[in-house]
C-alpha cells in the first residue's frame, strides 16, 4: 500500500536558512539497492515545499532596490564584498533590450535613453520592453528549447512538418499576453483536456508533438509510440521538475527517491495520446470566414429547402414506389472464391467452409491483405464485404485487435483479364485499378466511417468498435463497369495502416452486377412488412433509398454544385499539431529493463510517491490532473525550476547551477533563500512571467557592471556570489538578428509559417538519400529573425548549430557556449553576414554628419557606427584604430578599384562616396560586426 | 561543471600563464610570423589542445569508415557453408522464436546461402570474399571481428548506436569523445573531420554531433563541393592580405575591451580568428592533391570513373572519385595531426538485387580502403593509425523476399551476428575474433557488443572507458553507456 506524502509539518531554522523538514511515510520498496539512499532522498532540500523566507538585513540598503539585492548584499556582507557599481547607461540599455527582445537599441533609443534624466527612465524602458511583442520571440526561444521543438520529423526521411509552427505561434502570443505560467503550462499538457478546450488551447498541446518521429520502413510503430511516450515523460521531468527521470524507466534510481513503478506512473499521464493535425484557422482567418460563410448559407438555404420539401413531401411515396418495383429485393451476390492469398505481413490467411477467410499470425504488424479471385462474372459494379465473428478471434472479432476492432484504411480492387489473349488491345490487358464510390456500412465506429476506406488515405478508415463480436457489411461499388471477355481476375486488397494490430481477422468477398445492390441488413428490412418495421429499420431503409432516388440525387447534386461555390474554410490548410486523449484507453505496465515487449505489473496514473499525490477529478486522474498538480501550492518543485531558470538567463548560471538536477546528486543552490523567496513570490504572484522578468532586471544585482573583480578572482572564482555581472555571448538567433538589425535588414514582422534563409548549397544534401529539399525563401522573408529559420533536424541551418543552437532532439534547458573558429570563420566570411556588413557600410557611409573636415567626418561615422552596433560611443583607441583602418583601406581601395567593386557588390550608393570609400567603410563594419563586444551582452 | 565554470576555468588556465608575457603581446605576436604557423599563446587558448591521456597510447589518429546502410558480413566476411548447404529451407524452429525483423517475416523466411566465394588470404590464411579482392591483400595488417552483435534494428537508431553507444539521439559521437579526451595535434586543422561520398545516411548530421559535449567537439564535414569548410573562403574583394590586415585591427579592437572588461572569453575569442586565419590556408592545401605523387593517386583509384555496367543502388556520376579522394584526404589529415576521421559512404541497404549491389558498392570502395592501408603502412603511419570498417549492423541469413524484393532477394537488417574490421593503432592484424553459429545468426565465441568495441577503441587511444565522462543532466555519462568491456583479444 502507498500512502501518500504529508506536506509540511515542522519549520526549523538552521543555520539561517529555513528548511521545511517534512515527515514522511513509507511504505514501498525499503529493500534493495538504492533504497537507503533513495529514503534519505526524501529529505533533500528540493522536496520539501516552498515557504518564502523573510528578505536579510542588511547594512549598505541604499544599495538595495527590491528584495532580491538584500538576499545576494547579505551573503556578499558576510564575504565583507562590495557589489560593484552599477553599469554604464548604455551598457545597462544594450544589456536589457537584448535580454528582454533579443534585439538591440536603435541610435534614437540609445540617444532618448542617455538623455532621459527621470529617476524611473530605466523602469520606463524595461516596462516598455517587456511590452514590446518581440519579448514574446526572445523567451519564447528559450521555451522552444526546452520543448525541443523542430519543423521535421528528425529520423531518416525527416519529412518536414507543415504544420508545426502554429504551436510557436501560440507560444509567442501566450508569452506576449503574460498568460500566468500556470495556466501556459496547462493549456500545453493538457488544453485538450480542458472544459470546452477551444482551438487556442487544443493548439497549445502541439508541445507533446514535437518529439521525434521515425517513418523507417522497417520500424515497428508500437515501439516509436512508446520512444514518444517515454520522451514526453522524460520532458516533463526535465521542464517542470528540473530532474532527470528517465533513469527510472529501466530502473530504481540510484540516488533519488524514485522508484520504476513512478515512473510508469508518470508515463501512464501520456500512454493515451492520439496525434491528430486539428483545423486552426488564425482566428482573424477564421472570422473572415465565418462572416463569408454566413452570407453564403444565406444563398445556399434554398437548395437545402428544396431538398428537405422533398423528402418531407414526396420522398414517403416514392419510397413505397421503390419497395413494390423491386419484385425481387435479394440482390445477387456471388461470393468470391479465394485463389490465393497473401499477408504482406506474412500472416497466414486460411479460407473457410463458407468460403471466408480467417487470418492467424503474430498481428504485430500494419497488414495488407491480398484477395486474387477469380470469377466470370461481367460487368461487376458492386463488392461486399462481410467482416465475420468468430469465436477463436479476440472479443470474438471480427478484428484482430485486443479489443476484437480493426480498422480498415483502404479497400482497393485491382481487375485484368483472366484470359488476356481474348482483352484485345495491350494496354486494356492490364491489370488496373477500379475507383470505387459509394460506400454503404450497417454500422461504422464514430470518426471512423467506411466511405475513409475508399482511397489511399492511410490516416483514416473504417472501423466498428464497440459493436464487436457480431458480422458487419460494408458495400463498395466500382464507378466503371468491370468486364472482360472470358472472366475477370481480382486482386482485392484490404490495408490496415493505421495501427499495428487492428488487422481484420475474418472476413469474405463477394461481387454483384447490380448497381446500387441493396445491402443485406435492408433487404432483411424489407422482407417484413410496414407494420412489422420498427421505427429505426424504418429509417435505415430511408436512409439506404435516399441515394437511389433520381429526383433526390438531382436536387442533391444542384445543392453540390452550388456548395463548390463555399467560401474555402481556413481550417483545412491551416492545421496544427495536437494531442487528445484516445477513446480506448490504453493499460500501463512497467516495462521491465524498459523494454517494451517485457511487461510487469499494471500502473496507474499518478505522481511519483515521493511528491503530493495528483488529486483526480474523476476516478481515475488524468493529463490535465497531472498539469494542475505542477501547480498545487504545496508542491516543492515548479516554482523553483523556472524561477532558476529565468535566473539563470539573465546571469549565465542558476542559483541552483545543475538546472536539470534537483535531486540529490545537483548542486546545492548558492542563494538558498533567494531561491526559495522567488520561488513562495512567483507563485503567490499570479506566476506572472513578466512581473518576475522585471523583478529580476530592475534589481541593483542585475544593474552591475560585468568587469572583471580581479581581487575576487581566487575567493569566487565562478562569481556565485554576484559581485559583478557576467558577460554572456548571445545565442545563435540574437546573433543572426543583431546582424540584420544594425545593418537595416531585419524584417521586424512577427509569427507565421517557418522561413528558410539561403544557406550554401550541399548542406541540406547531406540528409537522408539526399531526400532533404532547402528551396530559399525570398524577398523579406530571407531577413526573419532566427527563431522563424526553419528547422530540419538532421541538416540544421549551419550558421544556427555553429553556434550552439540545440539539436532539438531532447529538451534543451541550458545551452552551450562555446567559442570555435568555425564561429570566426561564419561571422567573418559567411554570405548572409557578408551582406551584413555590406548593408552596414552603406548605412554608415550614409549617416547625416555635422562636421564638414574629412578626418572630423571619418571620426563621426565611427561614432555612429559604435552607437548602431554596440549603443555606446567609441573610446579614443577605438577611434583611432579604426581610422586608420579606414585610411588604408581607402587608400588601398584607390589603388585596387576591382576589389571595391567586388567588396560593395551592388553598384548603387551614397552621393559623394567613391567606391573606395563604400568600400572601406565595409570593412569597418565587418569589423564591428566580429567584435567580441558586439556578439556579447555586456 | 557548470558550462560557464567549464569554460571560465579552460580559458583561466591558460590566461594566467599568457598574461605573462603581457595581454599586449597576446596574439598578435603570432600573426607576425609567417602564415600557416600558430604562435603558442594562440594555441593554449584551443580548446583542441592536446590532452594528455589516461595511460599510454598505441594509437594517435584514427580513421573510422562507416558503410552506412549495413554491407551484408555473410557476403564479404563471415563464410557459411552450412547456409549455402540450406539454401532456401526455413529457418529452424528453433530459432525462429522471438525474433523480429524489419520487413520479413520469420515464418516464412528462407535461408540463403552466398553466392560469393571465399578463398583464404595472407599468412595468416583469413577467409574472405571475392568481391573484395584488393582488401584481402592486406588481410594480414587486419583484425576482424566475426562476432558483432546490437540491439538497434533500424537504420538511424542503429547508426547513432554505432556512433555514440546508444541508439537516441542526444549522445556525443566516438570522435567527438576521442577529441574531447585528448584534444587534437593540429593547430590549423579542425580535430574531427567527416567526408562523405555518395548519398547521405540516415543519420545525417547526427552521426558526428557532439551531443552534450561542447560543438568543438562535433565532427566538422568536409563538403565533396565548393570550400572543403563552410565560410572557408574570404568575401569577394578579401584578399588574404586584407583578410590579415582586418584580423589585425578586429584583434586590437578585442584587445581593447579585454583590457578594460578582463574577461578571457575575449582572449579565447582572439585566438579562435587566429585559428581561423590559419584554416583559411591549411585546409584548401589539404584537399589539393597536386603534390601526391601518380603512383599514390593511381592505387587509390583517384581518377576512377563510374563503371557504365555496374551502375546500381547509391549510384552517382562521382561515387567512385570522391571515395577514393575522400580516402587519401584521410591519410592527409592524420599526416597533419587530425585525431578523428570519419569516412561515410552510405549505400549498403541491401534488401533487394544484393548482387548487382554489393558488387557496385564494393566497387566504390575496396580499391581505396587497401591502398589506404598500404599507404599508411609504407609511411610508417599505420602503427599509429586505427583503421575501422563498419556497418551500423549486418544483414540476415535469410532473403527479403517481401514485396516488392521477391523477384530479385536482398538480406534483411541484422542487429545479432555481424562484423567489423579494424587495422593498424597497435592492434595486431591477421588474426579473426570471434565466430558466429553455423548460419551466421549470432555470435557463438567471444560476443562483441558495440559498447565493447568502443571501450576497446577508447583503449587504444590511451582512454578508459569507465573515466571518460562529462556530467549531464544529473548523471556521470560515458560513450560506452552502462555497459563495455576491454576487447583484450583484439590487442593481441
Amino acid at each position: 500500500m502507498v500512502l501518500a506524502l504529508k506536506f509540511p509539518l515542522i519549520f526549523s531554522l538552521i543555520a539561517g536558512y529555513t528548511f521545511l523538514v517534512s515527515a514522511h511515510v513509507f511504505a514501498e520498496d525499503v529493500r534493495g539497492e538504492g533504497a537507503v539512499a533513495r529514503r534519505e532522498g526524501r529529505e533533500h532540500w528540493a522536496f520539501q515545499s516552498i515557504a518564502q523566507p523573510p528578505t536579510p538585513l542588511v547594512r549598505d540598503r541604499d544599495w538595495v532596490r527590491n528584495p532580491v539585492d538584500a538576499f545576494i548584499l547579505a551573503r556578499l556582507e558576510d564575504e565583507s564584498v562590495g557589489p560593484s557599481a552599477e553599469a554604464s547607461r548604455a551598457t545597462l540599455l544594450r544589456r536589457v533590450s537584448l535580454d528582454l527582445t533579443g534585439l538591440p537599441p536603435g541610435p534614437a533609443e540609445v540617444e532618448a535613453f542617455l538623455s532621459n534624466t527621470r529617476a524611473d527612465a530605466y523602469e520606463q524602458l524595461v516596462d516598455r520592453l517587456l511590452a514590446s511583442p518581440h519579448y514574446g520571440e526572445r523567451w519564447g526561444r528559450y521555451w522552444l528549447d526546452m520543448a525541443r521543438y523542430a519543423d521535421s520529423d528528425g529520423f531518416e526521411q525527416d519529412r518536414v512538418r507543415p504544420y508545426a509552427w502554429r504551436w510557436r505561434e501560440w507560444v509567442i502570443h501566450a508569452l506576449n499576453a503574460d498568460l500566468p505560467f500556470d495556466l501556459f503550462s496547462v493549456e500545453q499538457l493538457a488544453g485538450d483536456l480542458l472544459p470546452g478546450a477551444t482551438i487556442d488551447q487544443r493548439v497549445a498541446t502541439g508541445f507533446h508533438r514535437n518529439t521525434l518521429i521515425n517513418r523507417e520502413g522497417g520500424i515497428d510503430g508500437e515501439e516509436d509510440r512508446v520512444k514518444r511516450t517515454v520522451d514526453r515523460t522524460n520532458t516533463l521531468g526535465e521542464v517542470w521538475l528540473g530532474m532527470t527521470v528517465g533513469c527510472t524507466q529501466c530502473h530504481d534510481h540510484k540516488y533519488d527517491p524514485l522508484v520504476q513503478s513512478d515512473y510508469y506512473g508518470l508515463y501512464a499521464f501520456f500512454n493515451n495520446l492520439e496525434e491528430p493535425d486539428i483545423p486552426a484557422a488564425p482566428p482573424e482567418e477564421l472570422a473572415a470566414y465565418t462572416m463569408v460563410k454566413a452570407a453564403f448559407d444565406r444563398e445556399h438555404a434554398p437548395y437545402l429547402e428544396r431538398i428537405s420539401a422533398y423528402e418531407k413531401n414526396k420522398l414517403p411515396a416514392t419510397i413505397a414506389a421503390w419497395e413494390e418495383s423491386l419484385d425481387d429485393a435479394v440482390p445477387t451476390w456471388v461470393v468470391l472464391e479465394p485463389a490465393k492469398l497473401v499477408s504482406r505481413q506474412g500472416s497466414t490467411l486460411t479460407r473457410q467452409e463458407d468460403a471466408s477467410v480467417f487470418v492467424t499470425g503474430e498481428n504485430d504488424r500494419s497488414d495488407i491483405y491480398t484477395f486474387v479471385a477469380e470469377t466470370e462474372l461481367s460487368g461487376i459494379t458492386s463488392f461486399r464485404l462481410e467482416v465475420l465473428p468468430d469465436e477463436r478471434l479476440p472479443m470474438d472479432g471480427p478484428g484482430l485487435a485486443p479489443n476484437g476492432n480493426f480498422v480498415l484504411t483502404s479497400f482497393r480492387v485491382i481487375a485484368e483479364p483472366a484470359e488476356p489473349a481474348l482483352a484485345g488491345s495491350d494496354s486494356s490487358a492490364l491489370p488496373r485499378v477500379f475507383t470505387l464510390q459509394h460506400s454503404h456500412a450497417d454500422f461504422s465506429q464514430v470518426n471512423r466511417p467506411v466511405a475513409a476506406a475508399v482511397g489511399d488515405d492511410a490516416t483514416s478508415g473504417w472501423a466498428i468498435y464497440p459493436r464487436v463480436g457480431m458480422t458487419h457489411t460494408a458495400l463498395f461499388e466500382t464507378r466503371e463497369e468491370i468486364a472482360f471477355e472470358g472472366g475477370v481476375r481480382l486482386h482485392i486488397e484490404l490495408h490496415h495502416a493505421l495501427h499495428h494490430d487492428h488487422n481484420i481477422g475474418r472476413f469474405r468477398i463477394s461481387a454483384s452486377t447490380q448497381r446500387r445492390p441493396v445491402r443485406s441488413d435492408v433487404v432483411e428490412i424489407l422482407r417484413l412488412s410496414e407494420e412489422e418495421r420498427s421505427e429505426e429499420q424504418r429509417a435505415v431503409v430511408a436512409e439506404f433509398y435516399r441515394t437511389l432516388d433520381p429526383e433526390l440525387n438531382a436536387l442533391n447534386a444542384a445543392a453540390v454544385e452550388h456548395a463548390r461555390g463555399a467560401p474555402k474554410n481556413p481550417g483545412e490548410k491551416n492545421r496544427a499539431q495536437a494531442v487528445e486523449e484516445r477513446s480506448e484507453p490504453r493499460r500501463t505496465q512497467v516495462h521491465i529493463r524498459g523494454d517494451f515487449l517485457q511487461k510487469g505489473e499494471e500502473v496507474a496514473p499518478r505522481a511519483p510517491t515521493l511528491f503530493p499525490p495528483v488529486v483526480a477529478r474523476a476516478e481515475s486522474a488524468d493529463r490535465l490532473d497531472l498539469a494542475r498538480w505542477l501547480f498545487a501550492p504545496e508542491h516543492p518543485l515548479t516554482a523553483r525550476v523556472l524561477v532558476n531558470r529565468l535566473w539563470q538567463q539573465y546571469f549565465g548560471r542558476g542559483i541552483v547551477a545543475t538546472d536539470n538536477d534537483f535531486g540529490t546528486q545537483g548542486d546545492p543552490p548558492s542563494h538558498p533563500e533567494l531561491l526559495d523567496w522567488l520561488a513562495a513570490r512567483f507563485r503567490e504572484g499570479g506566476w506572472s512571467l513578466k512581473a518576475l522578468h522585471r523583478l529580476i532586471v530592475t534589481s541593483a544585482t542585475y544593474r552591475q557592471s560585468s568587469d572583471a573583480r580581479p581581487e575576487l578572482q581566487e575567493r569566487d572564482p565562478f562569481n556565485t556570489w554576484l559581485a559583478r555581472q557576467n558577460r554572456l555571448r548571445v545565442e545563435a538567433e540574437v546573433i543572426r538578428d543583431l546582424g540584420l538589425a544594425v545593418s537595416g535588414l531585419l524584417c521586424y514582422e512577427l509569427g507565421g509559417p517557418s522561413v528558410r534563409p539561403p544557406q550554401p548549397a550541399g548542406v541540406a544534401e547531406l540528409g537522408f538519400n539526399g531526400l532533404v529539399r532547402w528551396k530559399p525563401s525570398t524577398g523579406a522573408d530571407i531577413y526573419r529573425r532566427g527563431v522563424y529559420t526553419h528547422f530540419q533536424r538532421t541538416v540544421p541551418y549551419p550558421m544556427l548549430m555553429v553556434f550552439d543552437a540545440p539539436n532539438s532532439n531532447t529538451s534543451c534547458t541550458q545551452r552551450e557556449r562555446s567559442n570555435t573558429p568555425l564561429q570566426a570563420l561564419t561571422l567573418w566570411n559567411d554570405p548572409v553576414f557578408f551582406d551584413m556588413a555590406r548593408a552596414l557600410g552603406r548605412r554608415i557611409a550614409k549617416a547625416t554628419l555635422e562636421s564638414r573636415d574629412r578626418q572630423g567626418q571619418v571620426a563621426q561615422r565611427i561614432f555612429y557606427a559604435f552607437r548602431l552596433c554596440l549603443g555606446r560611443d567609441p573610446d579614443r583607441a577605438e577611434v583611432v584604430s579604426l581610422s586608420n583602418f579606414y585610411a588604408s583601406q581607402r587608400k588601398q581601395f584607390e589603388a585596387d578599384e576591382d576589389s571595391a567593386g567586388l567588396v560593395i557588390g551592388a553598384p548603387s550608393g551614397p552621393d559623394g562616396e567613391t567606391t573606395a570609400e563604400r568600400a572601406a567603410w565595409v570593412m569597418i563594419a565587418r569589423t564591428l560586426l566580429n567584435m567580441d563586444e558586439f556578439i556579447t551582452r555586456e | 561543471m557548470h558550462p560557464l565554470e567549464e569554460s571560465i576555468l579552460h580559458s583561466r588556465r591558460h590566461f594566467l600563464t599568457s598574461t605573462a608575457s603581457g595581454v599586449g603581446a597576446l596574439a598578435l605576436s603570432s600573426m607576425l610570423e609567417a602564415d600557416g604557423l600558430l604562435g603558442t599563446e594562440a594555441a593554449a587558448y584551443n580548446p583542441m589542445a592536446r590532452k594528455a591521456p589516461h595511460f599510454d597510447a598505441r594509437a594517435k589518429s584514427c580513421i573510422f569508415i562507416f558503410l552506412a546502410g549495413a554491407p551484408s558480413q555473410i557476403d564479404l566476411y563471415d563464410p557459411k557453408p552450412k547456409l549455402v548447404e540450406l539454401h532456401g529451407q526455413p529457418l529452424p524452429e528453433s530459432m525462429s522464436e522471438n525474433v523480429r525483423f524489419a520487413f520479413i517475416s520469420a515464418k516464412t523466411a528462407r535461408l540463403k546461402g552466398s553466392p560469393r566465394k571465399f578463398t583464404r588470404h595472407g599468412q595468416c590464411g583469413m577467409e574472405l570474399s571475392d568481391r573484395i579482392p584488393h582488401l584481402a591483400t592486406c588481410a594480414d595488417d587486419i583484425a576482424l571481428v566475426r562476432s558483432m552483435h546490437t540491439e538497434e534494428f533500424n537504420h538511424h537508431p542503429g547508426q547513432l548506436m554505432m556512433n555514440s553507444g546508444v541508439g537516441r539521439f542526444g549522445r556525443p559521437s566516438v570522435g567527438s569523445w576521442v577529441t574531447y579526451g585528448l584534444g587534437s595535434e593540429s593547430n590549423e586543422l579542425p580535430g574531427y573531420v567527416v567526408l562523405s561520398a555518395g548519398v547521405g545516411s540516415s543519420g545525417g548530421t547526427s552521426n558526428w554531433t557532439s551531443g552534450f559535449l561542447p560543438s568543438t567537439y562535433q565532427g566538422v564535414a568536409f563538403r565533396g563541393q565548393g570550400d572543403p569548410i563552410l565560410n572557408l573562403k574570404s568575401p569577394p574583394g578579401v584578399s588574404r592580405q586584407r583578410q590579415r590586415e582586418g584580423l589585425e585591427v578586429l584583434s586590437e579592437l578585442n584587445r581593447n575591451r579585454l583590457a578594460q572588461a578582463g574577461d578571457e572569453q575575449i582572449a579565447s575569442r582572439i585566438a579562435s580568428y587566429e585559428l581561423a586565419f590559419r584554416m583559411q590556408m591549411a585546409a584548401p592545401e589539404l584537399m589539393d592533391l597536386s603534390g601526391e605523387k601518380h603512383r599514390t593517386l593511381e592505387a587509390y583509384g583517384i581518377d576512377r570513373t563510374e563503371p557504365e555496367n555496374l551502375r546500381h543502388r547509391g549510384y552517382r556520376s562521382d561515387a567512385h572519385g570522391v571515395f577514393a579522394r575522400n580516402c587519401l584526404h584521410a591519410r592527409r589529415l592524420v599526416e597533419r595531426g587530425v585525431r578523428f576521421i570519419n569516412l561515410y559512404h552510405a549505400s549498403w541497404d541491401h534488401h533487394d538485387a544484393l548482387d548487382k549491389d554489393l558488387k557496385y558498392n564494393c566497387s566504390v570502395v575496396d580499391q581505396p580502403i587497401a591502398a589506404l592501408i598500404k599507404d599508411l603502412k609504407e609511411r610508417g603511419l599505420l602503427d599509429s593509425t586505427l583503421v575501422v570498417c563498419t556497418g551500423e549492423f549486418g544483414r540476415t541469413p535469410l532473403a527479403d523476399t517481401h514485396e516488392p524484393h521477391g523477384q530479385k532477394p536482398g538480406r534483411d537488417h541484422h542487429p545479432f551476428g555481424f562484423s567489423l574490421w579494424m587495422a593498424g593503432g597497435g592492434v595486431p592484424g591477421g588474426q579473426v575474433i570471434g565466430q558466429t553459429d553455423e548460419l551466421g545468426w549470432a555470435p557463438v565465441v567471444d560476443p562483441v557488443h558495440i559498447n565493447d568495441f568502443h571501450a576497446t577503441l577508447l583503449h587504444l587511444f590511451g582512454l578508459n572507458h569507465l573515466k571518460l565522462t562529462k556530467r549531464f543532466g544529473g548523471l556521470d555519462l560515458r560513450l560506452t553507456d552502462l555497459g563495455g568491456k576491454v576487447v583484450e583479444k583484439l590487442l593481441g
